[in-house]
């Protein structure tokens, strides 16, 4: 028997194994579902454990597929995302600027960049996430705000934004 | 299959290969050892390193031999400039990040990497570091992973998936975050890991590796307020010599317990001797099952690796296991007790070190229930109870710990005279020595079982369709007015398919060997790391030559056994026997 932690998630987690099981890719589909509707908007130890019973798929492999694509978060997640890509053209054109300016702005005082992808705001505002690219070169650089991408960022707008979401606006 | 040969050119001489060979085995079939790193032979074949590249003729780039397959015609070329060039950059990637620690490392005299880099001249600090390591994961008491000297060459994640259907780990994470891990990095201990040391044999390098406890063995030598007494396990006999330079299948059981003395043993005693015991007692216990209609089929209980397994993934078959203790759990019980007393030891002075071919030994040694001595001195003697509770079994080392040591001491195993183990509990017999290979407890059963329940002597001892390396093996056995049909499967993929067969109830089966690494102890994951099928082969042919060289080869005339009824235990499945000599399971959540 799976061993649910009482989140209150469980329920919308069954029906979206029940919609997609035996699908291809299924798993994949599962845990990107998975983690929409959780209200944190990441996938914990019991969802994982809960999506792994129920597929047959062991605890292993899961947790491989969920630490492999960055979209997947581990640790609950901001109110908002912030992902900033660092590939190569997007650093050239200022991506670390950027980045530096959104921790900034969060209070987040402490972003190891070569050990993780992602740090999340101590208020629960924001998380930050780094992409290695967003293969969007061209119109570098790029950061995608709550799934909404946007091209030619600059320090200006980034704070601009911000301050829109502070508010309680949207992108 | 000479008719579908074809023929091929490899380094401008035209050979004849078999096309369903890769090209590294067609290779090989010519006398050409192309090197190869993730590739393992029946383990995995993930083309990932880059090591084992070629050049074909007609191809744009190099071509992976370990995947790739020969076609008619094809011209080869497997040391061209290019090839070589490529091969030690590739070598010279995976070593950027990883330490130049050979010196002090485990894996010293058998890394792969090591070799690989030898033998291809690659030239250190190339190219720049760019990974963290977390530190090693401790976690378990058999094994240790340490990323550091991680290649993600994947062999250990296909042994464990594959060939043991244990799925403890995969690989995290991506790009230069990749490495091997287990579910939420929790570390071994708290995964579905049963300890099977298979991952420690497979991997090219330091990274899996047995927990090493040879260091605190060397303390207890040297302190002279304990009698340290050793148990040799099966196939330590067959595998020792090979572990120490010997060509595999040497047999040097005389050497061993000659090199166990000059190391300081106080006591040479043999894990045979309950092997002996065991078949007594789980002998009696299968009778029992037959006659009184308990659970069946019955399974042996001796393999760790195999209980942990069971305790995992099948926990609604527990009732199926022999309730016996390994023949190493039975022996610390025993040693601890019956000998302690007999020879006026305390047994809180004694400590009792084995020697296993197993990293699941060590586990089995540290779990809590396997105090059973403690608890008779209680009962017993209350005069003299121990102040502190103790293991049965102190520690369990690997084959290649003891050869650690064994070199370590300077003692050259090859120039030793033969010695003969010491008395009482180092008498066996050739049933107890096949323990050591699959299908030899089984073997071992039978010959006791059948002269038991026939009163009259088998024609011939050898049961061969139990023995040899194929997965799975069956056979019907007459034994008083019973066909008694038994089955053996070694490695935990072939054990799932036995455990399927009782779940869904068709099971034809009585009684049951299951070995949890693939050969059996001869192939257990604390022996010579690298163990193709022909050193298996070799390990599991000295021990058969071993059993016909014994002058008693059925567990139930082994005499000493005979005495421990006799004087101390009582009878087969009495009470003292439930006490010392078997336990019990509990399902393994993960
Ligand atoms: S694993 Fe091999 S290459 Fe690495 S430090 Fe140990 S011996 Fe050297
Ligand atoms: S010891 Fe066995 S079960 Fe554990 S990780 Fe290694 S292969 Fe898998
Ligand atoms: S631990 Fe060993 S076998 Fe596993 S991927 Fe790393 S180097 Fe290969
Ligand atoms: S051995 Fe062929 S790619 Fe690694």
């Amino acid at each position: 028997m799976p061993r649910i932690t009482g989140n209150g998630t469980t329920e919308g987690l069954e029906a979206i194994v029940e919609a997609n099981r035996g699908k291809p890719g299924d798993l994949l589909t599962i845990l990107e579902q998975a983690q929409q509707q959780d209200p944190r908007k990441y996938l914990s130890e019991s969802t994982l454990r809960y999506i792994s019973t129920q597929l047959q798929v062991p605890l292993s492999r899961v947790y491989s597929v969920a630490t492999f694509y960055s979209f997947f978060s581990l640790k609950p997640q901001g109110s908002h995302v912030i992902v900033v890509c660092r590939g190569t053209a997007c650093h050239t054109r200022g991506s670390l600027a950027l980045l530096n300016e959104a921790l900034a702005r969060l209070g987040i005082r402490e972003f190891r960049e070569e050990e993780e992808n992602a740090v999340t705001s101590p208020d629960s505002f924001a998380t930050v996430r780094t992409v290695a690219c967003f293969g969007q070169c061209a119109l570098a650089p790029v950061i995608m705000i709550d799934g909404k991408v946007m091209s030619r960022m600059t320090v200006g707008k980034l704070v601009a934004i911000l301050e829109k979401l502070r508010k309680g606006g949207g992108v | 299959m000479a008719g579908n040969e074809i023929t091929i050119t490899i380094d401008g001489r035209n050979v004849a290969v078999d096309p369903s060979l890769t090209i590294v085995e067609a290779c090989a079939t010519a006398g050409i050892k192309i090197p190869t790193l993730c590739y393992l032979k029946n383990v995995s074949q993930n083309a990932s390193c880059g090591v084992c590249v070629v050049e074909v003729e007609g191809a744009k780039s190099l071509v992976r031999s370990c995947v790739q397959k020969p076609t008619p015609g094809m011209v080869i070329k497997t040391f061209s400039p290019r090839v070589i060039r490529a091969r030690r950059t590739a070598v010279e990637l995976l070593l950027a990040n990883h330490p130049t620690d050979c010196l002090s490392c485990i894996r010293s005299g058998t890394c792969e990497l090591r070799q690989l880099a030898d033998t291809l001249g690659v030239k250190a600090d190339r190219y720049p570091k760019y990974k963290k390591f977390s530190p090693p994961d401790n976690s378990s008491e058999g094994i240790v992973r340490d990323d550091s000297k991680c290649i993600l060459c994947g062999r250990c994640v296909a042994v464990c998936a594959e060939t043991q259907t244990v799925h403890a780990i995969a690989f995290t994470s991506r790009g230069a975050r990749t490495r091997v891990g287990t579910f939420m990095d929790r570390g071994l201990a708290q995964s579905s890991c049963v300890q099977c040391g298979q991952c420690s044999v497979v991997c090219p390098t330091a990274a899996i590796a047995e927990k090493d406890e040879s260091r605190e063995v060397f303390g207890a030598l040297g302190d002279p307020a304990l009698t340290v007494v050793v148990q040799t396990a099966p196939a330590i006999r067959a595998s020792l010599g090979e572990a120490l330079g010997l060509p595999p299948g040497s047999l040097v059981t005389g050497q061993m317990v000659a090199a166990l003395r000059r190391l300081g043993f106080t006591r040479v005693f043999d894990t045979q001797f309950t092997a002996d015991l065991t078949i007594m007692e789980e002998g009696s216990e299968l009778l029992e099952r037959l006659q009184k209609g308990g659970t069946l089929p019955m399974i042996t209980s001796c393999s760790p690796g195999w209980i942990n397994f069971i305790e995992a993934f099948y926990p609604d078959l527990l009732g199926h296991l022999s309730t016996c203790k390994s023949p190493q759990q039975m022996f610390g019980s025993v040693a601890k007790t019956y000998y302690a007393q007999k020879a006026g030891i305390a047994p809180d002075t004694m400590r009792v070190v084995s020697i296993m071919p197993c990293t699941a030994k060590k586990y089995e040694a540290r779990r809590p229930e396997m105090d059973a001595a403690w608890d008779w001195w209680k009962e017993h003697d209350a005069d003299r109870v121990p102040p502190r509770p103790f293991y049965d079994v102190d520690w369990a080392l690997t084959t290649r710990e003891l050869a650690r040591m064994i070199r370590m001491a300077g003692i050259d195993i090859a120039s030793l005279q033969e010695e003969d183990f010491d008395d009482p509990l180092g008498r066996s017999t050739g049933a107890a020595t096949i323990f050591g290979t699959t299908g030899g407890v089984m073997e071992a059963a039978l010959r006791t079982v059948y002269e038991i329940v026939e009163q009259k002597p088998l024609a011939s001892l050898e049961f061969t369709q139990v023995r040899g390396l194929e997965s799975i093996k069956t056979a019907e056995v007459p034994v008083g007015g019973i066909k008694v049909r038994v089955a053996v499967a070694h490695g935990l993929s072939n054990a799932r398919v036995l455990l399927d067969e009782i779940r869904a109830g068709r099971s034809p089966y009585h009684f049951i060997e299951i070995m949890s690494c693939p050969g059996g102890c001869i192939g257990g994951g604390g022996q010579p790391v690298l163990a193709d099928l022909e050193r298996k082969q070799a390990r599991n042919q000295a021990l058969y030559r071993e059993d016909q060289r014994l002058a008693i080869r059925k567990s139930h005339e082994n005499p000493a056994v005979e005495a421990l009824y006799r004087e101390f235990l009582g009878k087969p499945l009495g009470h003292l026997s439930h006490e010392l000599l078997h336990t019990s399971y509990r399902p393994r959540p993960f």
